[in-house]
């Protein structure tokens, strides 16, 4: 009878229970976690199950093919993770974006921000068993994947940013249909507050569940709103890629870092998130949405769609040599901060592309937070962590 | 009567014949299979509702997929019942089909209407409170049989939730027995039906506590601890699957559909307002189905709740409230008398 035998760690004795990689609430990952009684020791979480050599494949691509490669490792949002790379490759190109194409990359990253939380909220919903919260989540994250849709064409992998500028112009009727969904959503959270968050049933599962105080989520690199409930106010935007630095707000704050506080930052991030987009739609300034330098390469026959909103590559787009050189960017994801560390030999190809997203280093929580919980407040935590397995993995 | 009548016409004895038809046709399993059918299907198209879906559907159109559970249930039964090696053979198999016979023999003694009854027997609510508090023994056995780490968890679970929910359930039932002064189904029916005065609104307590008690008992959300699906897969019948899958599901359903006809009777004022045979027993299945529908419905309202949490809601909130219904339940007696 193996599965009745029990083992030792660090001095007690253990049951060691393999959660995942079948479980119905694993993830693509594998929890292995060691339990005296019904007291959690000791969990090792164990990544990687989906990892798809994303670095490795980014250095036989050519820097265009790269952006749709890499959105890929999170297609719910896949604005986000793409923006810091565009930058950083227009950097070494010697080229921006003009102002518009700036915005337009905005209002898209806040919409898949705002979508990337709604999955979020959904999967922690399950996670709690409150099966409406998943539903409502899903549900409405649609809402936000058809203003996508509208604005990109794509309802996912929209590949939108592209060096110099982005590839559609900004479609008529989008700011109804966004004033729209913007109704639509805060009449909705207000239900998700009432059904969702202040429920006693689900504040008893989150409130003081893995508290992550605020030295200890400095200390352990812990980013996005994870960090942000823990009371530190960073966050990528501010340093003001895009149009961020022309934008006003302010970054949502927690106090004790509990499960019930990281929730609460997404729900609050979602309507500082539809401020962003009506504020971006509001100062949308006029002009090109394609960098000159690029667009004066389409052969003249392709020059009509320009005037409908579309961008038309050219032949050698797709051959850029950036000048050598290293350089180093980052943004703010649904999920936290991703980064990117590009070097550049001058070839048609990065030499080498370091990403570290956002889940992967929110990783380390899966550690550090549920032992002297019990085994019930494992899912608890793990839902309100919001951790993407794809993402860590790459 | 129609009974005797039949009895008389198949030469047997009439309490054989009542025997007979009480456990296996109403209230017993074939009402019990009905109900759990359309049970099932409403639970799922509540939820849709709610969840802004449309449940099921592809089976069956036209009747907006009721037909989906029979479907799964022929999948069920010609599954495969996989053993695998490392079970206790005897009481892995055993397990279910034992649970689910301990389920259907409080049919007996449980009455579906006026007359309508297996036996009559002046202690039938310590009979069925006693034949179900048998289940979660064998479900406990499931558990360690299984040889499962999450089937075993389960079992402790259900070991540690069951104690505490059949004490708040038995005094639930005492301070009801303690008002119309019986221990008799059919006697504190009549006594409704004669005061005019249902027991909800009499001992509004003790009916709280019954109702909390059986969404514990048959693992319903917000307390199905038990299943826990997001940390011990299924709980105790994770190792399951096929015609024995089938049968630990409706485990639950079984006890909650006793449970619900339980408090019909003894909260609802049972076959009230009507008193012939028919009325009456369309009367008590009607209002155990709105119970049943009442509790499944919470599925789409509340999480999971904590362990500890329950166990402390049920030992240091309702516990106590169990000692006020039983004086609630004395008191009210006194005035009836």
């Amino acid at each position: 009878m193996i599965g009745r035998e029990l083992g030792q760690r660090e001095g007690y004795r253990v049951v060691e229970l393999y959660i995942g990689p079948q479980h119905p609430a694993s993830g693509h990952m594998r929890l292995v976690v060691y339990l005296d009684g019904d007291i959690i020791v000791r969990v090792d979480p164990d990544i990687g199950y989906v990892h798809r050599t994303m670095e490795k494949l980014s250095e036989i691509r050519e820097y265009v093919r790269v952006i749709s490669l890499i959105e890929r490792m999170t297609i719910i949002d896949s604005c986000n993770i793409t923006l810091p790379f565009v930058e950083a490759v227009e950097k070494l190109l010697g080229v921006e974006a003009p102002p518009r194409a700036k915005y337009l990359r905005t209002i898209l990253c806040e919409i898949n921000r705002i979508s990337s939380h709604l999955y979020g909220l959904g999967i922690g919903g399950i996670f709690l068993n409150h099966s409406t919260m998943f539903m409502w989540g899903f549900g409405d994250r649609e809402v936000f994947v058809h203003l996508a849709s509208l604005l990109t064409g794509a309802r996912l992998t929209h590949t939108y940013n592209i060096f110099g500028g982005v590839r559609r112009d900004l479609p008529q009727g989008f700011r109804d249909e966004f004033l729209k969904a913007k109704r639509y959503i805060l009449r909705k959270l207000k239900d998700y507050d009432k059904v969702f968050f202040n429920n006693p049933v689900i504040r008893g599962r989150l409130e003081n569940v893995g508290v992550l105080p605020r030295d200890k989520a400095i200390a352990y690199g812990v980013t996005g709103p994870n960090l942000r409930a823990s009371g530190v106010r960073y966050d990528a935007r501010l340093l003001g890629y895009a149009a961020y630095s022309e934008l006003d707000f302010e970054p949502v704050v927690g106090k004790y870092g509990d499960g019930l506080e990281r929730v609460w930052v997404r729900l609050r991030e979602i309507e500082m998130s539809l401020d962003l987009i009506e504020q971006a739609l509001k100062q949308l300034p006029d002009g090109p949405i394609f960098h000159e330098r690029y667009a004066k390469m389409v052969p003249p026959a392709m020059r009509k769609w320009f005037e409908k909103g579309r961008v038309k590559l050219p032949g050698g787009y797709v051959r850029l040599r950036p000048r050598k050189g290293e350089v180093f960017s980052r943004g703010e994801m649904g999920h936290g901060e991703v980064t990117y560390y590009l070097v550049s030999d001058g070839g048609m190809m990065p030499y080498r592309l370091r990403i570290v997203t956002p889940s992967a280093r929110n990783a380390i929580m899966f550690s550090i937070l549920p032992p002297g919980h019990t085994l019930m407040d494992l899912p608890s935590i793990y839902g309100s962590m919001d951790y993407f397995p794809p993402e860590a993995d790459r | 009567m129609v009974l005797v009548e039949l009895a008389k016409a198949l030469h047997v004895p009439v309490w054989a014949l009542r025997g007979f038809l009480a456990p296996l046709v109403y209230p017993g399993l074939v009402a019990l299979l009905g109900t759990v059918l359309f049970l099932i299907w409403a639970e799922r198209k509540m939820a849709a509702r709610v969840q802004q879906r449309v449940g099921p559907y592809y089976v069956s159109p036209k009747l907006h997929g009721a037909l989906q559970l029979i479907a799964d249930g022929a999948r069920f039964a010609l599954q495969e019942v996989i053993v695998h090696v490392e079970t206790d053979r005897l009481m892995f198999v055993l397990g279910p089909i034992l649970t689910f016979t301990f389920l259907s023999l409080p049919f007996t003694v449980l009455p579906g209407g006026p007359g309508i009854y297996g036996f009559r027997s002046d202690f039938s609510m310590v009979i069925v409170y006693a034949l179900l508090t048998l289940s979660p023994i064998t479900v406990i056995l499931m558990g360690w049989a299984s040889s499962n780490k999450f089937a075993m968890i389960g079992g402790g679970r259900e070991a540690l939730l069951t104690v505490s929910g059949e004490i708040t359930l038995a005094l639930a039932i005492l301070s009801v027995a303690a008002m119309y002064g019986t221990l008799d189904f059919v006697t504190a029916v009549e006594k409704q039906v004669h005061t005019g005065i249902i027991g909800l609104v009499s001992n509004p307590i003790a009916a709280l506590l019954f109702f909390l008690a059986m969404l514990l008992l048959t693992d319903r959300v917000p307390f199905d601890i038990v299943l826990g699906e997001q940390e011990i897969v299924q709980g105790p019948y994770t190792e399951y699957s096929g015609v024995l899958y089938a049968l630990t599901m409706a485990i639950d359903y079984a006890k909650l559909y006793a449970l619900s006809i339980a408090f019909t009777l003894l909260f609802l004022g049972g076959w009230a307002p009507f008193t012939t045979p028919l009325l009456g027993a369309i009367s008590v299945y009607i209002k155990s189905l709105i119970v049943l529908l009442f509790s499944v419905f919470l599925r789409s309202v509340y999480g999971r709740m904590r362990l500890d949490h329950a166990m402390n809601f049920f030992w240091a909130r309702l516990f106590p409230l169990g000692f006020i219904a039983l004086a609630l339940g004395v008191f009210v007696h006194v005035i009836y008398a």
